[in-house]
């Protein structure tokens, strides 16, 4: 019983730790420029199958996917800010959704195009593609390298946000737009900038995805999009500590669910959704805007 | 602004009317019912055909599209059908009812389809077969399993419009228990989807199991909801539970991911026994390459080197020469859904639904995948399909049946009523 | 005038479609009844949506409320298909009241995420309830029978006759709709979405009017799904999905907010674009999507034009 306790909370904490890596650039982006991304699980998607189509390009080495393929994601990401989305800030909030919405289905045929509507098999990671046993049963070794990638990238959000000179002007202009305007900063860019970076953190959920699932499938980003929504209302919109302590929560809730509440189900994850915004819907850690 | 509105509003109107008509033009030359009922084969034979090609199970989309492409192509090459030529449509299923429902319309009224064929999910069977007593036209169903669409639409409620090329959930469920009751192992469990399909093959493997081998236990049931990614909650509630074997109707690429994910964690090391009934389906086999274990039992609704005979041994042949692929279940059952309406037309001399009904009910049709008999009572097509035990071998880059057992047709569809008394195992309906 | 302009218009719209389905052929009336069913649901959603500003991305729970509860009543009470169809407004306007009674507590971003909580919860039951709803194989076999009218009997097996049950209910809806938006009540609602606080002040309770427009455009969701299993014959448990409950938002974005025309424009312009995208390619997605971007951005004009022309309808039916 004790391995078991102990291995799904291993499961769960890897789990969680995507879904944090999706929401975090989720989180960013709406706490920046005030846009819920719906094409935020197409830019996971894309990052999954750039890394996979680089890693197969440079000799099977995912590491080179990993470090390329996000790169071009973003890329992607500035084409739609720049030329895009930014034509709609002036528009309410739903436009915004819908022009996301249009992405998603814009890049869920460009994937069948390019890659085929069929599911490709990915090879594991360079070095990491052992299990360990822990308790007598066995844990791949890779889950372990995301449960600490996941940490390390929050602890580097933070230190940009807090620690830096482009940090304290993005959170200048998340607090107030007006304001920072009136200061200098040159809004527009700043948008670029931080939704190219959003997209990057998508891509990068997506590469670090692709020996984790194993499998890349077209339609893969609609699957996380909406548990990455849930982790980011639980943590509170805007939020990237909430949405941290959300992705570990709602990672660790599935997993033990699924494993000691044979009832358990998506339902309970929505009720818990509910009741946070019912009960603060700020979030965990999000301020009321 | 007054006036402006009025303006557009005007606009929006004459549009309205202007794609109307445009609508109703093809719609109003179009060549209906009328020439159908002549006895004489006119014009091209038409086949709408849809399947899933958007989403994750795109790939199914495609296994269909080769083989009936294939088909046609052969058929046409070969004179036609009666001399006329056999025309294609293909729709994105989407795997929603409403859709399969638009489509299914929209190939028989509008595009003027003789025959339908494809489907993936239960659903959209179920929901589609009233649609086609009303359509009057015949379905070929070539992926659904459900049992209910042939037991409920066709045996109770007389759709006799629709048909089913491939194997039901009789062969995920009945057939297993028939080979795992001579397995020397006493408890299992279950990783199955948590919707109809995983339910009811479950329930059917262990009714059966339950009555052949009273000494069975089932030990533990883990359902993982669809859409799954992450099954290593699922595989420890197995691993706590230590059965001896283990039976999972997981398919496509969620029984990858679980397989990959069993391996890492060591299940298949516990267990004695697996059993993946769609565990040889062709996606699963490529998709696992050398990642699928030796010895486990797989099946699926048909495999690619059963019957070893020089018909099959052909179409594999001619298969991956045109697609370089391995031919999945559904492009079989494409493939083979041509010929049976090919057959079936130049039988009846006709193409009107009634006389193909007539032709199909107790046909017989040499496809690749064996003599397939076409069941009158209940429109499901009768033949068998091998359970083995998987092995590596030099000539594939994945594995393939070693060691294989034919549970015949009609041991395990032999469900009651259907042929009486006949029906060995101890079914519960 | 203006007035007597819209008047014309939808009197041609509903004679027009009546020829339709007199002399119609049998794919075009099914898709003008997806279309008016599409056309239901989304004028009751513009009423949330539009003329009250709250966004919501869960009212496919309440098209399947009205889709479920027409199935179960045929399946188990009645086949009557006006029996039905009340049992299907009755469960959906109840789900709306519960749903609604807790999700008007917020607005914008926070109305959206709770409504969709609660729409996935109610997909969840439904999925998962199997025993009374299918599970994944839905209800089916929900055949038409005829409407008793005591002394005859008016059958609706054809499509032909079930079209004009479907273009009265389109009728009666829009007229219903059009009665809302130029009520003191409508005009709340249009008040509410300017600035809520000076209705406030204005004696409203804006909690009450929101859960009013909420329940409404329930109430309207369940009808479009009671037809909907009429004329599709069964309820399939994707109705509650959100993926479902994002077409009334996508209908009205394309349509125009805030306007009777919108929803019909859109809900047109969403079904026949599809099916005739459908027709040319198999990347439907695509297209659909680079449709999606063009409405949005290359006819900017256009979305604009229409806010601003709603706007200064809403002021002229204040003064009128």
């Amino acid at each position: 019983m004790l391995e078991s306790i102990v291995h799904v909370c291993l499961a769960g904490l890897s789990g969680g730790m995507f879904i944090w890596l999706v929401a975090s650039g989720l989180t960013l982006i709406f706490g920046v420029l005030g846009v819920l991304n719906f094409a935020h699980g197409s830019f996971y998607m894309l990052g999954a199958y750039l890394c996979f189509s680089v890693l197969r390009a440079l000799g099977q080495n995912f590491w080179w996917g990993l470090l390329l393929g996000p790169l071009v994601v973003a890329a992607v990401g500035y084409l739609v800010e720049r030329f895009f989305l930014r034509r709609v800030y002036g528009l309410e909030l739903p436009y915004q959704l819908l022009l996301t919405f249009a992405f998603v289905l814009l890049f869920d045929d460009l994937v069948k195009i390019l890659w085929g509507a069929g599911s490709l098999g990915a090879p594991g990671a360079p070095g990491l593609t052992d299990s360990v046993p822990i308790l007598g049963r066995q844990f791949p070794v890779y889950n372990l390298f995301v449960i600490a990638v996941g940490p390390l990238v929050a602890v580097g959000l933070w230190a940009l946000l807090e620690k830096t000179w482009a940090g304290r002007i993005i959170r200048a202009s998340s607090s107030d737009r007006e304001m920072a305007s009136a200061l200098g900063v040159k809004v527009p860019a700043l948008f670029t900038a931080v939704f190219v970076f959003g997209s990057w953190l998508g891509a990068l959920g997506g590469g670090l995805a692709v020996p984790y699932l194993g499998l890349l499938t077209p339609g893969m980003g609609e699957q996380v999009i909406i548990e990455a929504f849930v982790v980011a209302v639980i943590g509170g919109l805007g939020s990237l500590k909430g949405a941290f302590l959300g992705a570990l929560l709602i990672g660790l809730l599935s997993a033990f669910g699924t494993r000691f509440l044979p009832a358990f189900d998506m339902f309970l994850t929505f009720i818990l959704m509910a009741g946070v915004l019912l009960w603060r819907p700020q979030g965990f850690f999000g301020e009321k805007r | 602004m007054a006036k402006k509105g009025m303006s557009r509003r005007q606009f929006m109107k004459a549009g309205l009317l202007t794609a109307a008509a445009a609508a109703l033009g093809p719609g109003v030359l179009k060549p209906t019912g009328l020439w159908a009922a002549e006895t004489k084969i006119k014009g091209p034979v038409k086949v709408g055909y849809q399947t899933v090609m958007s989403g994750t199970l795109a790939g199914y989309g495609e296994f269909h599209k080769m083989g009936a492409q294939m088909a046609v192509e052969e058929i046409n090459a070969a004179g036609g059908i009666g001399g006329v030529k056999l025309e294609m449509e293909l729709r994105d299923s989407t795997l929603k009812a409403p859709d399969a429902i638009q489509n299914a319309r929209y190939f028989v009224d509008s595009w003027g389809a003789d025959f339908l064929a494809g489907v993936d999910s239960s659903g959209q069977a179920l929901a589609l077969a009233p649609v086609m007593a009303e359509l009057d036209r015949v379905l070929m169903v070539t992926h659904a399993a459900t049992e209910k669409l042939t037991e409920e639409h066709v045996f109770k409620n007389g759709v006799r419009q629709v048909f089913r090329m491939v194997t039901p959930t009789y062969q995920d469920g009945y057939a297993a228990a028939i080979v795992a009751k001579d397995l020397p192992i006493k408890t299992w469990a279950t990783i199955s989807p948590k919707y109809e399909y995983g339910f009811t093959c479950w329930e059917m493997f262990k009714s059966t199991l339950a009555a052949l081998r009273p000494d069975v236990t089932f030990t533990a049931e883990s359902w993982a909801p669809f859409g799954t990614t992450d099954f290593r909650s699922h595989i420890n509630t197995i691993m706590d539970a230590k059965p001896e074997g283990l039976y999972s109707v997981e398919w496509a690429g969620e029984l990858i991911t679980m397989v990959k994910q069993g391996q890492q964690a060591g299940l298949f090391k516990q267990v004695k026994e697996v059993m993946l009934p769609v565990g040889a389906a062709m996606d699963v086999l490529e998709g696992l390459g050398q990642e699928l274990p030796d010895n486990i039992w797989v099946s699926g609704r048909y495999y690619f080197l059963y019957p070893t005979n020089q018909a099959n041994n052909d179409w594999v042949g001619r298969f991956h020469k045109r697609w370089q692929h391995y031919p999945a279940y559904v492009s079989e059952a494409a493939y083979s859904t041509m010929y049976a309406f090919k057959k079936a037309v130049e039988a009846a001399g006709s193409k009107d639904t009634k006389a193909v009904i007539g032709a199909l009910e107790g046909m017989s049709l040499d496809t690749p995948a064996g003599t397939r008999v076409f069941r009158k009572e209940d429109h499901q097509a009768m033949y068998d399909v091998p359970w083995g035990l998987t092995k590596s071998d030099p000539k594939y880059p994945f594995k393939i049946m070693g060691k294989q057992v034919v549970v015949p047709a009609l041991a395990c569809f032999a469900r009651p009523p259907f042929d009486g008394p006949a029906s060995k195992p101890p079914f519960k309906s | 005038m203006q007035n007597r302009q819209a008047y014309l218009a939808a009197a041609a719209l509903l004679v027009g479609l009546a020829l339709l389905g007199l002399w119609g052929e049998r794919f075009l009336l099914y898709l003008a009844m997806r279309v008016m069913i599409l056309a239901i649901f989304a004028l009751g959603f513009d009423l949330l949506f539009g003329r009250t500003g709250l966004l919501s991305f869960g009212h496919g729970a309440f098209y399947a409320g009205g889709a479920y509860g027409t199935a179960l009543c045929y399946l188990h009470l009645s086949k009557d298909p006006l029996l039905c169809l009340l049992a299907g407004l009755l469960l959906a306007t109840a789900l709306a009241l519960i749903v609604g009674f807790f999700c008007v507590r917020h607005t914008e971003i926070y109305f959206a995420m709770l409504t969709l909580a609660f729409g996935m919860m109610i997909f969840s039951l439904v999925w998962n309830l199997r025993e009374i709803t299918g599970g994944d194989d839905g209800l089916v076999g929900i055949s038409r029978q005829a409407i008793n009218l005591g002394l005859a009997k008016l059958p609706l097996r054809k499509e032909g006759q079930f079209y004009f049950l479907v273009l009265s209910c389109f009728g009666l809806v829009l007229y219903a709709v059009h009665r809302i938006r130029s009520s003191p009540f409508g005009l709340i609602l249009a008040g509410i979405r300017e600035n809520h606080l000076r209705a406030e002040f204005a004696g409203a309770n804006i909690k009450n009017y929101r859960l009013a427009a909420f329940v409404i455009s329930g109430f309207l969701a369940g009808l479009a799904g009671g037809l909907g299993v009429l004329l599709e014959s069964n309820a399939a448990p994707f109705a509650a999905h959100w993926s479902h409950s994002s077409e009334p938002v996508l209908v009205s974005l394309i349509g125009g907010l805030n306007t009777l025309a919108g929803p019909l424009v859109g809900s047109f312009v969403f079904i026949v674009l599809k099916e005739v995208v459908m027709r040319v390619t198999p990347y439907w997605m695509l297209w659909f999507g680079v449709v999606l971007l063009v409405i949005l951005l290359g006819f900017r004009g256009g979305v604009v034009g229409t806010l601003a022309q709603a706007l200064g309808r809403g002021a002229k039916e204040a003064r009128s």
